[in-house]
């Protein structure tokens, strides 16, 4: 999750998410020489003494500020599109779930195998236990086995809801009456904090979507056990 | 609401005594950039560009500051040419930074490829030990035959 007062992004969780940091990273480089440049430039044209008004044109100058941005627009644009197609990769997803957003609360259903589903609301703050983060923990979380692709189907059963997990990459319209796909997987375990993205009513800020990272076996074990009280 | 009676709705208790799983009172992400930001506040050139968080920039940086002394008083050493140097200082700067940067970025690129190749490899030799798949496996005589 964020902590307070935070200003970037949080640690990356999946790799697609590692690939965004590092392209806001170079991408943060070339806006900050960018802006050095411009400063340079503000700061000598305020101090220089010489002046030519009948200046018309100057065709070195004027290739330069051409060529110069269309270059760096290239630098920019070609890892941009690299990781849009990357972040558009389905490589056989081990397992599939459906989030459906409710006003407010958000649902997961497992169907690959037995139908399991439960709804995930909001701890209130008065609810919570020592630690807990207030307006981001839930009742129920979405466990999922790390290393593992994952497809995530997302709809909304009434208005435009939004999934989202920051730390994973994700970000995804819940649309009612249709289904939008994700995919992604965890490089570590963990627990991974969201909240609605897209404004669906008075209770917006209070449905928020946790994800828990565990091994594998801790995965069937979990899994084994509802089914078991199913 | 759920309409559909045939998804069978489970209370499932993250904090349940069967589970085994046990999680840190705070995330794994909540722990890491609390600790960081407790012993680094970081510091943004330009308010924007964190140094000491983002891979090669430091490094970028200081060869940049390095670079743009270096061509500025040579370029004033044998002009004597103040303001022009200051021109020529900072062209200097903006070079050794964008060389220092990529040049770093691409190596960093390159060990993080083969950072996921080896945890790939890693990943794999757990499952495949002692299996056909084994590339360690060195064939011998007495191995029974493969799978057609």
């Amino acid at each position: 999750m964020a902590h307070p007062s935070q200003l970037g992004f949080q640690d990356a969780a999946s790799p697609v998410m590692e690939e965004l940091l590092h392209f806001h990273d170079h991408t943060l480089m070339i806006v900050f020489l960018i802006s050095t440049l411009v400063l340079y430039i503000i700061v000598a044209m305020v101090t220089t003494k010489l002046t030519n008004k009948f200046i018309l044109d100057s065709q070195e100058i004027e290739i330069i500020w051409t060529l110069l941005p269309a270059m760096i627009l290239i630098l920019i644009a070609l890892p941009s599109l690299r990781i849009l197609y990357l972040m558009d990769e389905i490589n056989d997803p081990h397992l599939t779930i459906k989030a459906m957003g409710h006003q407010w609360y958000w649902s997961y259903e497992y169907t690959d195998y037995e139908d399991l589903g439960f709804d995930s609301y909001m701890v209130p703050t008065q609810d919570l236990n020592p630690g807990q983060f207030r307006l981001l923990e839930t009742d129920h979380r979405m466990v999922i086995p790390v290393d593992s692709p994952i497809r995530v189907l997302v709809s909304a059963d009434d208005v435009l809801h939004s999934w989202a997990v920051p730390s994973l990459g994700i970000k995804m319209d819940a649309v009612p009456g249709r289904l939008n796909q994700t995919a992604f997987i965890t490089s570590r375990p963990g627990v991974f904090y969201g909240q609605c993205s897209e404004i669906c009513g008075a209770n917006h800020s209070f449905m928020p979507i946790v994800v828990e990272a565990v091994p594998l076996e801790h995965f069937e074990n979990w899994s084994s056990l509802m089914l078991e009280d199913a | 609401m759920r309409k559909s009676s045939a998804v069978t709705k489970i209370a499932v208790q993250a904090d349940s005594p069967k589970l085994n799983y046990k999680e840190k009172d705070r995330g794994s992400t909540a722990m890491a950039g609390e600790e960081a930001a407790g012993q680094n506040k970081g510091f943004k050139l330009l308010g924007i560009l964190d140094v000491q968080r983002t891979p090669c920039a430091r490094e970028a940086i200081l060869h940049g500051a390095g670079g743009s002394v270096a061509a500025g008083m040579l370029y004033f050493l044998a002009t004597s040419r103040v303001r022009r140097s200051f021109d020529v200082g900072f062209a200097g700067f903006m070079l050794t930074t964008l060389g220092s940067w990529f040049y770093c970025r691409i190596n960093n690129a390159k060990l993080r490829v083969q950072q996921r190749v080896i945890q790939e490899g890693m990943r794999n030799k757990v499952v495949y030990e002692g299996t056909v798949l084994d590339p360690t496996n060195k064939p011998n005589a007495e191995a029974p035959p493969g799978p057609p």
